[in-house]
């Protein structure tokens, strides 16, 4: 008689922890869908740029200073007003390649920085692309402008004296799969990229990477 | 470990949503986890209330559900509709007080180490599964993640 109550009570453990077992795999199958309902929902795919690089989420496989002594890869977005702009628009100047957010705390920091930088050295041909990380969504026209407002609000805001142009997440897979911002790229005036930063940087730092990109590559 | 007297609250609704949104995929870091509850028992068409333990990993913040900044992304809890059962409100903490080093002027509204979601909820007799969505947003010391989401799926059990 006690087996019998044990053996039940056995089972009925076995039943409980099975059926946990197989709700938490439908909640992580669910969680597999591709579906994003809210404004803030994450995921899906990133929007076709007309980057070389392959859209990707993450940068888990990222390694600083990969790019660095190579040749940076080809690019061409769209800037705030529409406009098609293309890294090798800028062949023969030195550019830093910025990518930020608006939602980047450390990205609000350099940009001033950037502003005084830009206007010290353009002279010398240095130039500035801000690429903006802020997710875009392409399938929903509405939210787009609205988006797109709100990076140019905030641009304007900041007063961003170069080029900002959008859907900079197209780009990670090919300039080495950051996973955090802000990072940038120095450029040399042949294309090459001289150094990299990931993270807030001194702005001395900053100065001399600029320094470096202008002295190299020649005209 | 930032576990704040349920005085200190701040009330919002969830959002809600009749699947899940997409998660942050496998492979790509989440800095943030869900840690428990797996279940609960709650008394059937009665209000019930349960608290949500979250961690965020080491050297790393998140925004709070209210950020001082129009242009942070805040920490919200999506919750899929489901029968029988219904959440009616979200309590969130008040975040901590954070400065980055580099900018020590500007306050920033944060949740770090542990915090805890208090959710409000009823539910028929049966069994139900409140499944959504935490999206957050993470930094460290010196740079900035991109918002991402982890799962929440917790068995209700209504008697």
């Amino acid at each position: 008689m006690i087996l019998i109550v044990l053996a039940a009570l056995i089972l009925i453990s076995w039943s409980g922890y099975h059926n946990h077992l197989r709700r938490s795999l439908e909640s992580q199958q669910r969680a597999a869908s591709h579906v994003v309902l809210t404004r803030d929902g994450e995921g899906g795919s990133p929007p076709a740029g007309e980057a070389t690089g392959t859209p990707t989420d993450s940068g888990s496989d990222y390694r600083p200073g990969a790019l660095e002594h190579k040749a940076a890869p080809a690019f061409t977005l769209v800037d705030l007003n529409g406009r098609k702009v293309s890294l090798s628009d800028y062949r023969g100047k030195a550019v830093l390649v910025n990518f930020w957010a608006t939602w980047c705390g450390p990205c609000q920091v350099e940009i001033p920085w950037f502003i005084q930088l830009h206007n010290q050295y353009a002279s010398q041909g240095f130039e500035i692309l801000g690429v903006s990380n802020d997710t875009l969504d392409d399938d929903d026209q509405t939210r787009l402008e609205q988006e797109k407002q709100e990076v140019s609000t905030y641009a304007a805001k900041m007063k961003m004296n170069y080029p900002v142009l959008l859907h900079g997440d197209t780009l990670a897979a090919a300039y080495g799969n950051f996973d955090s911002l802000p990072t940038s790229f120095f450029i040399d005036r042949k294309g090459t990229v001289v150094a990299e930063t990931n993270g807030l940087h001194p702005r001395d730092e900053v100065e001399a990477d600029i320094k470096k990109a202008l002295a190299t590559g020649g005209q | 470990m930032l576990l704040l007297p349920a005085s200190h609250v701040l009330s919002g609704g969830p959002l809600f949503a009749q699947t899940i949104p997409s998660v942050s995929r496998s492979g790509s870091k989440t800095s943030v986890q869900f840690l428990y509850p797996e279940q609960i028992s709650v008394p059937a068409g009665k209000p019930f209330s349960t608290d949500l333990h979250f961690r965020v990993d080491p050297g790393l913040h998140i925004n709070s559900h209210s950020p001082h900044e129009k242009s942070l992304i805040p920490t919200n809890l999506l919750v899929v509709e489901e029968p029988g059962l219904k959440v009616q409100s979200v309590d969130f903490p008040v975040g901590a007080e954070y400065s980055f080093a580099f900018s020590p002027a500007e306050k920033l509204s944060i949740y770090s180490d542990q915090f805890v979601l208090r959710a409000h909820l009823t539910a028929e007799r049966g069994e139900h599964l409140l499944q959504g969505v935490l999206r957050y947003q993470a930094c460290d010391s010196n740079s900035c993640y991109p918002p991402k989401t982890i799962p929440v799926a917790i068995d209700v059990i209504a008697k």
